[in-house]
């Protein structure tokens, strides 16, 4: 466990910080979406569920298959 | 008649800002690129952390050349960037047609013409724009990190690369107009896309002057700045094809009855 937490800390963090903030705004305006809508293909829990804890793929699923169009 | 033409991109652009379209295909297309120099350049470390060698293993990875990197970004963007591009888009006449509303645009006066090839210039707009934007950003990357190579080669690979996207995306327009199913249409395409590359792979000479060759093409500028004979032929048989099958649709289109297709 320490030699992840030693690892952790030799990343370099200006570096992995753009992929980390894209796939932050990808999941906000995923969540944001989410919410606002009333209806979604599927349990709207899920679909946040998804959107949350699915690494950088959920919240493309969501916008593939979970919005509904009308 | 170039006003209707205005109008119709218009809301083409209109729709695809409304259901994020323009902010997420983009951002999905930057991570890709940005994820494959970043893994490249830490690949020895992540092995050595999570990768559950036996202790000791000396690890003598080559450090990966930039062409090896950008190659890999285009593999990415040709596996998960196709998929999300086609799937994104395998409705975009099919659904309009599905629920009525292609027969309120064409109780008008609007034009077949119009009509597809607003869709059709949106649609290259968006994904080439994807593309240009991830691409920059894995040779941004790979130049800091790992290696540079001449940006003539860079930016002609990435040319010939955006011929092959633009071929995909015409076919998945076209089917998208003549088919009526969304999941045959996403099929069609990616089959099409796929047979292609894995011909090209493994018989190249089978596949001389097709628009398979395309992505291989792009490799050969990233890694030796020249490409072999055929090159020529394999862009105009593209382009040919292109405008081929625009107007092959334009042409069925027209001869289309819809009523039927609407309860």
């Amino acid at each position: 466990m320490n030699e992840i937490i030693e690892s952790f800390q030799e990343v370099n963090w200006p570096l992995i910080a753009p992929i980390l903030i894209l796939s932050l705004v990808l999941m906000i305006v995923a969540l944001i979406d989410c919410i606002k809508h009333d209806k979604t293909n599927g349990p709207q829990w899920i679909w946040i569920l998804v959107i949350v804890f699915v690494n950088f793929f959920g919240p493309i699923l969501y916008f593939l298959f979970g919005r509904r169009n009308d | 008649m170039r006003s209707q033409w205005i109008i119709l991109f218009k809301k083409e652009f209109r729709e695809s800002i409304r259901n994020f379209k323009w902010l997420w295909i983009p951002t999905v297309f930057v991570l890709l690129g940005l994820m494959q120099p970043i893994t490249s350049y830490y690949i020895a470390d992540i092995l050595e952390q999570f990768g559950g060698l036996p202790e000791g293993t000396v690890m003598e990875l080559p450090p990966p050349s930039g062409a090896e990197v950008l190659t890999g970004t285009l593999g990415q963007f040709s596996q998960i960037g196709f998929l999300v591009l086609v799937l994104a888009f395998m409705g975009t006449v099919v659904t309009e047609k599905n629920q009525g509303t292609l027969i309120m645009v064409l109780v008008k006066p609007v034009s077949y013409v119009n009509y597809l090839t607003a869709k059709w210039v949106h649609l290259l707009i968006l994904s080439l724009t994807s593309f240009v934007l991830g691409f920059v950003m894995s040779v941004y990357y790979t130049f800091l990190l790992i290696d540079t190579i001449p940006i003539s080669q860079v930016v002609n690979g990435a040319l010939v690369y955006a011929l092959w996207i633009t071929f995909v995306m015409t076919i998945v327009l076209c089917l998208s107009a003549l088919l009526n199913s969304t999941a045959f249409v996403a099929f069609a395409t990616l089959g099409t896309a796929i047979l292609f590359s894995i011909f090209s792979l493994y018989a190249p000479d089978l596949m001389k002057g097709t628009p398979g060759m395309l992505a291989t093409y792009s490799q050969q500028f990233f890694y030796l700045g020249e490409v072999e004979s055929g090159f020529w032929i394999s862009i105009f048989v593209t382009l040919g094809l292109i405008l081929a099958m625009m107007i092959a649709t334009i042409f069925l289109f027209n001869k289309k009855e819809f009523a039927k297709d609407v309860q």
